[in-house]
């Protein structure tokens, strides 16, 4: 008998009846529903009407140029402050374990209270921030209120509430990394910068892929901070997939709300597959 | 030691959870006895409120039935709005409704299939309601829901103090209020009031000025329901988005942050002459400030003829009756009390309405508020339309955002009017049009 047979195939029926049930039909009622208009009584069949309608409509394909906005941005600044933070957290300073916490905050906090706080505090003429502003001599803009960088200030509260994770990550990626190594660093006569460069950052790649790929998908599927913050507005201008999908359900346009989903599942997966691939290749050892 | 502090602790708790027992059985048995001889003693029955007004009115009604009827009545509030609309679908289509549901009425009703959730009302109420009200609370010619507060309108609050003090008389046109703003800007006051950081209140405006769309287009609500009529290319329709566009110069800076419960503030601080508002902002004006809310005065929101000069009524919430209730002679019982002179005397006692109720030979109380007289003349001459979303079924969903979008300066009223027709569509396919 085959070694990697002992156990019977049946011991996989409990797992696959619940990924069965929980995931697999789902998923594919979800793709045959996308394609009709449908109600809780019954459906009429419009082939990919509701596809076209999110690509044609400018209040529904603005979200899917938004996610990615959202998606890139959030990424890549977690990425590169996180890395930095991580740096200094994991070098000889005091009160390590004080600055740790501290940076570790604000994910303790729940998304749409720091929604709530930041929609206050970003208040044009109310606000902390523009007071602040206001007393070395600028005028603050109306950081939600006005469309061309509502989206940004979102994105910079969603960087500051998400680089907690990401740096933590760092840290253990960092403290993972073998001392000798700085060490013989040091005897070759590299500085700071260059055992940065030559050492940590290859040796902590696979910290740094986890950060990119949870933060990017995180961006992907973003929706209780921008939420909280503005509701898709002013008008439509921080509507994402995810808010998007959620209005269209609320108006009980269900048909259309799936066949936003089912892009916003394919966007993810066309998205974050290769990204994960390419990021694995680019691993050492 | 530590174990001692628990100990002791835990024991407190067992002694005061018993006490807590004891004193609620013996509330309930002596409610028991004073309720014999209601007719509905010991019933109990839920109510799900979907608003975002005040709880004043609906909880003394509540109060004054329970000591009247016996009943016992479970108010479960959601707040109005897209997350409401999902917790009552939901609701509905999991067999999880309550026995009565407060709704809108209207193009919403049609949405939620109200033969299939919602008992009939027609014979029991039909005769006893405003004609309107009957006509928006049906779908298919079917009566569902009796009125849960009073009608209120899409208008015009205005400070009556700053009117006097700049000697400014009540627009009769569109034009006249724009000259009323540029005299006000003038003398640095903040004209017109802006709250689009909640954007259904960026849509005021264009819905507000349904009378006046009507007024040069009688036909204009069927036209659109049956997709022949566009918002873009009827010349009163695309003035209606026009207007919010006209008032932007005129608004508070901070309009796109500031909020509708700022806005109660900002008008009774005399910070905004204008806010073109639901009359709904009374009540909760009222609940801040008492009876300083006569301050302010209504007018309907403007349009050409100045001889026609009307008011854009909102007919209020309904209440409907679940089909699937158990209790339904509690629940009939309750909506009988809920509509008598009795029960609206209530209800108008704890939140003085925002305009007339909707059942036939109830007068309003002498102290109404001073805007709801100034609405009761628009009444008594006639001078009053529903707005659009009682008319007709095909309301887009995304309209407070388009608007909020055009306050914001993004879009131009043409471009909004052409957005606000593409966004009706998506409704109308939905409901099975032929568009």
């Amino acid at each position: 008998m085959d070694k990697k047979k002992i156990y019977s195939k049946w011991f996989l029926v409990p797992s696959m009846t619940v990924f069965t049930v929980m995931f697999v039909i789902p998923l594919i009622l979800s793709l045959f529903f996308s394609l009709t208009v449908w109600n809780f009584d019954g459906f009429t069949f419009c082939g990919i009407d509701n596809f076209i309608m999110f690509f044609e409509e400018q209040s529904l394909r603005i979200g899917i140029k938004n996610t990615l906005i959202y998606a890139v941005l959030t990424s890549g600044l977690k990425l590169i402050i996180s890395f930095f933070i991580a740096l200094f957290l994991t070098s000889n300073i005091r009160t390590k374990t004080l600055q740790r916490s501290i940076v570790f905050f604000p994910n303790l906090v729940s998304t749409v209270a720091v929604g709530v706080v930041f929609t206050a505090l970003m208040h044009p003429s109310k606000g902390l921030i523009n007071k602040g502003l206001e007393m070395i001599g600028i005028a603050g803009p109306d950081w939600l209120g006005n469309p061309d960088i509502a989206l940004f200030s979102v994105i910079a509260v969603d960087v500051w509430k998400g680089l907690s994770i990401a740096t933590v990550i760092f840290i253990a990626g960092f403290m993972s990394i073998d001392k000798t190594y700085y060490e013989a660093a040091m005897i070759d006569g590299a500085n700071f910068w260059q055992k940065v460069r030559y050492v940590t950052v290859p040796l902590a790649r696979s910290s740094m892929n986890s950060v990119i790929i949870l933060s990017f998908i995180g961006g992907l599927r973003s929706f209780d901070l921008i939420w909280a913050m503005t509701g898709g507005g002013p008008g439509f201008a921080t509507d994402v997939m995810a808010s998007i999908v959620y209005k269209q359900y609320a108006a009980g346009y269900y048909g259309l709300s799936t066949a936003g989903n089912v892009i916003m599942f394919v966007l993810i997966a066309i998205l974050a597959f290769p990204l994960q691939k390419w990021l694995l290749s680019k691993e050492v050892e | 030691m530590k174990k001692k502090v628990i100990s002791l602790l835990l024991s407190l708790a067992m002694i005061g959870s018993l006490a807590g027992c004891s004193g609620g059985s013996e509330e309930s048995a002596s409610g028991d006895a004073a309720s014999s001889d209601l007719p509905y003693a010991g019933e109990e029955i839920s109510i799900l409120w979907v608003s975002n007004s005040t709880m004043d009115g609906i909880n003394a009604l509540i109060d004054a039935a329970e000591a009247k009827l016996g009943l016992t009545v479970n108010l479960e509030q959601v707040p109005g709005g897209e997350d409401g609309d999902n917790v009552v679908k939901t609701r509905l289509a999991s067999g999880d409704m309550a026995d009565l549901l407060s709704y809108n009425c209207g193009a919403l009703l049609s949405s939620l299939n109200p033969s299939e959730y919602f008992e009939d009302l027609t014979a029991d109420y039909a005769d006893k309601l405003d004609e309107n009200f009957v006509n928006a609370a049906s779908s298919d010619g079917v009566l569902y829901g009796i009125p849960a507060t009073a009608s209120q309108a899409g208008a015009v609050l205005y400070n009556v103090e700053m009117y006097e003090e700049y000697g400014l008389e009540v627009p009769k046109t569109w034009d006249e209020f724009l000259a009323n703003c540029e005299v006000l800007k003038e003398a640095g006051e903040t004209a017109v009031l802006g709250t689009d950081a909640d954007s259904w209140t960026s849509q005021v405006t264009y819905l507000g000025d349904h009378y006046n769309v009507l007024a040069e287009d009688p036909t204009f609500a069927e036209e659109f329901e049956a997709g022949q009529a566009k918002y873009a290319s009827t010349p009163a329709g695309l003035e209606s988005f026009q207007k919010i566009a006209d008032i932007v110069p005129y608004m508070n800076e901070d309009h796109m942050a500031t909020t509708y419960d700022d806005g109660c503030d900002i008008m009774m601080e005399d910070g905004a002459a204008h806010w073109i508002i639901l009359t709904s902002a009374l009540s909760n004006i009222y609940e801040l400030y008492g009876d300083e809310v006569n301050r302010l005065g209504c007018f309907g929101v403007p349009g050409d003829d100045a001889e026609n000069a009307g008011l854009t009524v909102w007919e209020p919430n309904a209440i409907y009756m679940n089909k699937n209730t158990e209790k339904a002679d509690a629940v009939k019982a309750f909506m009988d009390f809920y509509i008598s002179t009795e029960g609206l005397d209530a209800l108008a006692a704890a939140e003085p309405p925002c305009g007339p109720y909707c059942v036939k030979g109830y007068e309003l109380p002498e102290d109404a508020y001073t805007a709801v007289k100034d609405m009761q003349t628009y009444f008594d001459a006639g001078l009053t339309n529903v707005a659009l979303e009682f008319q007709t079924a095909v309301k887009g969903s995304n309209c407070a955002s388009i608007c909020q979008e055009l306050a914001s300066g993004q879009t131009t009223p043409e471009e909004a009017a052409a957005k606000y027709d593409e966004d009706c569509e998506k409704q109308a396919v939905q409901l099975g049009l032929d568009w």
